[in-house]
């Protein structure tokens, strides 16, 4: 039966373009939006391997010349890049940001967007969660080129404060893109372990927005679409890295994932995986993919029912109707478990936190960072220290 | 319930609420262990609704000291109306919950806000009757002593 919460909030304001010359429609929805020499924001391999000229000749086609192109952005942003971009921004008038990258670039944008829009030379002022006012408008378009984080549907930006080695948080819908473009042309690219561990992070979304405490049936119903996109389409775009309908469906459901989970939350494989990475250096859809069955088995008394509904999206009517209604939260997981176990035969990626270097001497760092994230207050099973450490030693 | 009385109620609990933190600081062990995650002058802010009243509490030489009036602080809770702020304070919701159901607007690190919720959902087992706390909390903490004790050290100050 459908979830209705006593209250809850639902916001996805950005306007989506998805599919074919997706890129080619950017000038003139960034002109609607009163921009005309927006700034680009990318990374150094997306400029080597020809997507960010990619993204100009279309930009180009619509009469729009950039006013600047940074692609000087590690794979781990900071506070500090996104204070130097402002100044950029400025210098050149820029009126508008265009982000193409994964999530390190786009929450990069995002915080460059909070800073144009709000005023000031330091980010660090506004860290907090739906305490900005709207701002000045900055007209924003994303486009990710990993189909996984959906930083792109997202109000959350996670930035690095570099000096005291902290990543920061910013909740506020006025971080969500007016824009988010699809298109496959900068997917295809993506090698096979990041196809996979997107793919599974993406997934990770889904089932913890579907699951967590503040799940309503908006959120409810996006999570549903994006299992059912991923479970069909992410060995077939490991197979076929060049299958348009595959890595098109893998970036709706990126999108749509995280629409969900920027709403409803992400819980505690979240909670463990953003500190498995914070001490470890372990990559975050790696962190997903290792967590996430351990920590389904943890959270299954407790969001059984959901986990039973989800064994439909997860597997088919005819593996549903025939599972016990008692063993379908079970069964769920352990699709979950299995579809994973074939990715790994795809793609070099890790199902344990051993075959990542992590220590049992770090669990108990990891433990205590994990208590501090926020994704625990909507977990649906309470997690003390002792909990995530005996879900860590299970995951290793 | 009229907006000022549930701003008096909510102000009342605040209170309490901030003069059982000062005794727990020192005489529950798990509060220890949060607090002592602040550093020395971290200031708090808890703000009932968008023009409500606030209350500043201040942490000066390792003890909970409440501040008349204070700018800068390190961590802001804002409530976006009195009456979510009425239904935390009044034990009819947990605070993790408003702030899981966009309640609670948050100026400065999330971190901070979990310790301090953990820090409030401890306090509280000892303020509100456990079948309370039961409905509102995903897990109920235990206490380390009476909650007798603890209202008598609150209320009467030892
Ligand atoms: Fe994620």
């Amino acid at each position: 039966m459908m979830y209705v919460p006593s209250y809850f909030e639902f916001v996805n304001s950005a306007k989506l373009l998805s599919g074919d010359y997706a890129l080619e429609n950017i000038a003139s929805e960034m002109n609607l939006l009163g921009s005309v020499r927006p700034i680009i924001l990318s990374d150094a391999t997306l400029e080597k391997i020809g997507s960010v000229k990619l993204l100009t000749d279309a930009l180009a086609k619509g009469g729009m010349r950039p006013s600047s192109v940074y692609t000087d952005i590690p794979l781990d942003s900071s506070i500090e890049k996104v204070n130097e971009i402002a100044v950029i921004y400025r210098e050149r008038n820029a009126d508008g940001i265009i982000a193409l990258g994964g999530g390190s670039v786009i929450d990069t944008a995002k915080g460059l967007r909070m800073l144009i829009s709000q005023g000031g030379r330091d980010i660090m002022r506004y860290v907090g969660s739906e305490m900005l006012n709207k701002g000045q408008n900055v007209p924003f378009a994303a486009i990710p080129t990993t189909s996984g984080t959906g930083s792109e549907a997202t109000g959350v930006a996670v930035i690095k404060d570099g000096e005291r080695k902290v990543k920061l948080e910013f909740i506020s819908s006025f971080l969500l893109p007016d824009i988010a473009v699809l298109d496959v042309r900068v997917l295809e690219s993506m090698p096979p372990r990041i196809t996979a561990l997107t793919g599974l992070d993406a997934l990770t979304h889904a089932i913890e927005a579907y699951s967590c405490l503040q799940k309503n049936p908006i959120s409810q119903c996006y999570a549903i679409s994006a299992i059912k996109l991923i479970m069909a389409n992410l060995e077939q775009a490991l197979r076929k890295p060049k299958d348009k309908k595959a890595r098109i469906s893998m970036a709706i459901a990126s999108y749509i994932a995280g629409a969900a989970f920027s709403n409803s939350m992400v819980g505690i494989v979240h909670a463990i995986g953003h500190s498995v990475g914070g001490v470890c250096s372990v990559a975050h859809g790696e962190a997903m993919t290792i967590l996430l069955p351990v920590c389904m088995r943890y959270n299954r008394d407790y969001a059984k029912e959901d986990y039973s509904e989800l064994l439909l999206y997860l597997s088919s009517p005819d593996v549903y109707a025939s599972t016990d209604a008692a063993a379908r939260a079970d069964k769920a997981i352990a699709v979950v478990e299995d579809f994973i176990a074939k990715i790994k035969e795809s793609a070099p990626i890790a199902t344990r936190l051993s075959e990542r270097g992590v220590m049992k001497s770090d669990f108990e760092e990891i433990a205590i960072r994990a208590m501090n994230d926020g994704a625990l207050i909507v977990n649906p099973r309470n997690a003390d220290k002792d909990d995530i450490l005996k879900i860590l030693d299970e995951a290793f | 319930m009229k907006a000022f009385l549930k701003t008096t109620v909510c102000s009342v609990v605040l209170h309490v609420l901030y003069r059982a933190l000062k005794v727990l600081v020192r005489k529950d062990s798990r509060i220890r262990h949060e607090f002592s995650s602040f550093k020395d002058g971290f200031t708090i802010r808890i703000t009932l609704s968008t023009e409500g009243p606030s209350v500043v509490m201040r942490k000066e030489a390792g003890r909970l000291s409440w501040i008349k009036e204070a700018e800068g602080e390190d961590l802001e809770l804002k409530f976006k109306s009195i009456d979510s702020a009425f239904l935390v304070f009044t034990g009819m919701m947990g605070i993790s919950r408003a702030y899981a159901e966009h309640r609670i607007t948050v100026k400065g690190d999330i971190a901070d806000v979990m310790t301090l919720v953990r820090m409030i959902d401890i306090a509280e087992a000892y303020l509100f009757p456990r079948i309370m706390s039961k409905r509102v909390l995903r897990a109920v903490p235990s206490k380390e002593r009476s909650s007798l004790s603890v209202y008598r050290m609150v209320l009467l100050g030892f």
